[in-house]
């Protein structure tokens, strides 16, 4: 029999806090996903890799410089350059074939992770903390850079909520995902609709890359492991929501903080596997996803 | 030079179809003689090839993209791990555990799917999940699969005198059991059963009005693949004595999409010529380049992706 451990409320906060910094990675990741899911089709598995060069990029210029906010900067700008010229020159060509983008995206994810592996090895780097001391907070003593990350998220997540919900673009946005042709009738440059969703969430992946940098070691295929758990999410939380894909993640991440309590943190990824597969087979629209998106 | 292209082309198809297909034949009987110490790595790309044909029936004929084939080939080679190592029963007897517990898992996995028609998209993730979770499985349920160690180490058996252990004795039993299954497959294929299939690929509503039940035509197809991948599973367990983890990962999935897009979808040839031609050039290159090999293997990939989605055989088949 598993014995419950006792929990106090100062463990308590510690791990909701841990799985608040933990899913709003797990957001970052989930939701440049679910843009690019939702309103292209596109299955972008090339997403990992670009998680992975936001890590590796951040440690590059750790090295050159020591430090470790421009790092981030100059590998979220470069990514998502990246990002731009692979959707220009490259994806673009594999909108209407889904299965062909999913193949395309998989080699290129490939090819990136590789170059990864051969330019650094397939050991796995840590970051030092750029933020090692530690505040108090509702009673504990907590790392500020998790607090920083978890900040980080929730301006991230509100800024895009805005931006799709209040803005111009935020429209256009939707009335490609909606209608395409109608969209491109109606006077919406389509093409550029995609491209600017595509790099948008490009830059979030590398921004959950280097994110994700100091808190757990990068190996090359570390996206791997993000972008399956994301698309769990997206899925889950529905295709195309940002609302959905923020709420799922937060609930993703307080699972597999207070989950190993109960059993073994591998049960727990299969629990939220399982979870997705049942939500893919009777719900595909998870619980968020509305009807008219992503037809 | 699109004279040149077309010659070959024609040259290939035509005149040269049945020497060809006799020198490969031929090559792949005599492959252990000529280089002895080279008897393990046929086995495999043989193997390989078995395996990639078996994925190719869901992926080309039938149009499913899974993410999930390791599961079965995993599933394969421990059941017969666990049969020879944890039940000390004979090596044969793993064979039929293998193939029925396959056929159950996949039933269980492609019923619903399959039946709610889920569409490519969600397919991919679906199995996308399904292979994450057979892969965590493996690692956490030690006491049924050894966890990260594996499940070994043995070797196959005796067989009227003959050391199936030898790599050489081995080499030829793959080539039987791979013979035997991809002929059958051919057959399965080139029956009325293929072209059920391929239609049902290309217009899925309008065989549906014709009176056929495209759900179980596609069941059986999974079905079939999965327990083909069981088999080729179980046999490479025999090779290298040990079923690990790393037989269900999502590397050998990727490394099999791989074979089957370079040497073309729905074809049977290419995809087992590709598998065989990958696993020899990549023991080549990394005798050259150890950390590159995969590298070059991507971008090879990328290429045919995006020049030649058709791979090999499109190539070889021109426009039809």
């Amino acid at each position: 029999m598993y014995e419950i451990p006792l929990i106090t409320a100062d463990n308590f906060i510690t791990y909701a806090l841990n799985g608040l910094s933990r899913g709003m990675i797990i957001f970052l990741v989930a939701s440049g996903l679910s843009l690019i899911f939702g309103l292209i089709g596109l299955i972008n598995f090339a997403h990992g890799a670009m998680l992975a060069l936001g890590g590796y990029g951040t440690y590059i210029v750790i090295q050159a410089t020591g430090n470790f906010w421009l790092g981030l900067v100059i590998s979220v700008v470069l990514v998502t350059v990246l990002g731009y010229v692979l959707e220009r020159k490259v994806l673009y060509w594999l909108y209407d074939e889904p299965l062909l983008g999913f193949l395309g995206t998989f080699g290129l994810g490939l090819v990136i992770e590789e170059a990864l592996a051969v330019y650094f090895g397939s050991r796995s780097y840590t970051i030092p903390s750029p933020l090692p001391e530690s505040i108090e907070l509702l009673g504990v003593t907590y790392p500020s850079y998790r607090l920083f990350v978890i900040l980080v998220g929730a301006i991230v997540a509100l800024g895009i909520g805005l931006l799709l919900t209040r803005t111009r673009l935020g429209l256009e946005i939707h009335a490609t995902a909606n209608r395409q042709p109608t969209a491109e009738i109606l006077g919406v440059d389509t093409a550029r609709i995609y491209t600017i969703t595509f790099v948008l969430g490009t830059a979030l992946a590398a921004l959950a890359g280097a994110l994700t940098a100091p808190i757990t070691s990068m190996y090359p295929t570390i996206g791997l492991d993000y972008i399956t758990m994301a698309f769990l999410v997206i899925i889950v939380g529905g295709m195309g929501s940002f609302k959905g894909s923020f709420v799922v993640s937060m609930i993703v991440g307080q699972v597999i903080a207070f989950g190993w309590l109960l059993t073994a943190p591998t049960y727990v990824r299969i629990l939220i596997f399982a979870a997705a597969m049942v939500f893919i087979l009777y719900k595909p629209r998870g619980f968020f996803g509305k009807p008219e998106v992503h037809e | 030079m699109s004279d040149r292209m077309a010659e070959i082309r024609e040259f290939a198809r035509g005149r040269a179809r049945r020497p060809l297909f006799v020198l490969g034949a031929l090559l792949l009987l005599v492959v252990p003689i000529l280089a002895p110490s080279q008897s393990s790595l046929a086995t495999e790309a043989l193997i390989f090839g078995l395996f990639a044909i078996s994925v190719d029936i869901v992926l080309g004929y039938a149009g499913l993209l899974t993410l999930a084939p390791a599961a079965f080939f995993g599933l394969g080679a421990y059941s017969v791990a666990k049969v020879i190592v944890d039940f000390e029963q004979s090596f044969w007897l793993g064979f039929p555990v293998a193939i029925i517990l396959a056929l159950i898992l996949a039933f269980i996995v492609g019923y619903v799917p399959i039946k709610r028609r889920i569409g490519d998209v969600y397919f991919v993730l679906f199995t996308l999940a399904f292979g994450a979770i057979a892969y965590d499985f493996t690692f956490v349920t030690t006491s049924v699969t050894g966890g990260s160690d594996g499940l070994g180490f043995f070797s196959p058996p005796e067989v009227l005198g003959i050391d199936l252990g030898d790599g050489l004795p081995y080499y030829y039993f793959t080539l039987l059991v791979v013979a035997a299954f991809s002929f059958g497959l051919y057959v399965l294929i080139k029956s009325d059963y293929g072209d059920v299939l391929t239609a049902t690929r290309q217009n899925e509503l309008r065989m549906r009005y014709l009176g056929y039940d495209t759900n179980r035509e596609l069941m059986i197809a999974w079905l079939v693949s999965a327990a083909i991948s069981a088999i080729a599973g179980a046999v490479y367990v025999g090779s290298i004595g040990i079923a690990s983890p790393s037989l269900i990962s999502f590397a050998l999935t990727g490394d099999v999409i791989i074979w089957i897009i370079v040497g073309g979808t729905g074809t049977l040839l290419g995809p087992f010529a590709a598998a065989i031609g990958l696993v020899f050039m990549q023991e080549v290159l990394q005798s050259i380049w150890l950390e590159g090999y995969r590298l070059l293997l991507g971008i090879l990939f990328v290429v045919f992706v995006f020049a030649l989605p058709d791979g090999l055989m499109g190539l070889i088949r021109g426009e039809e």
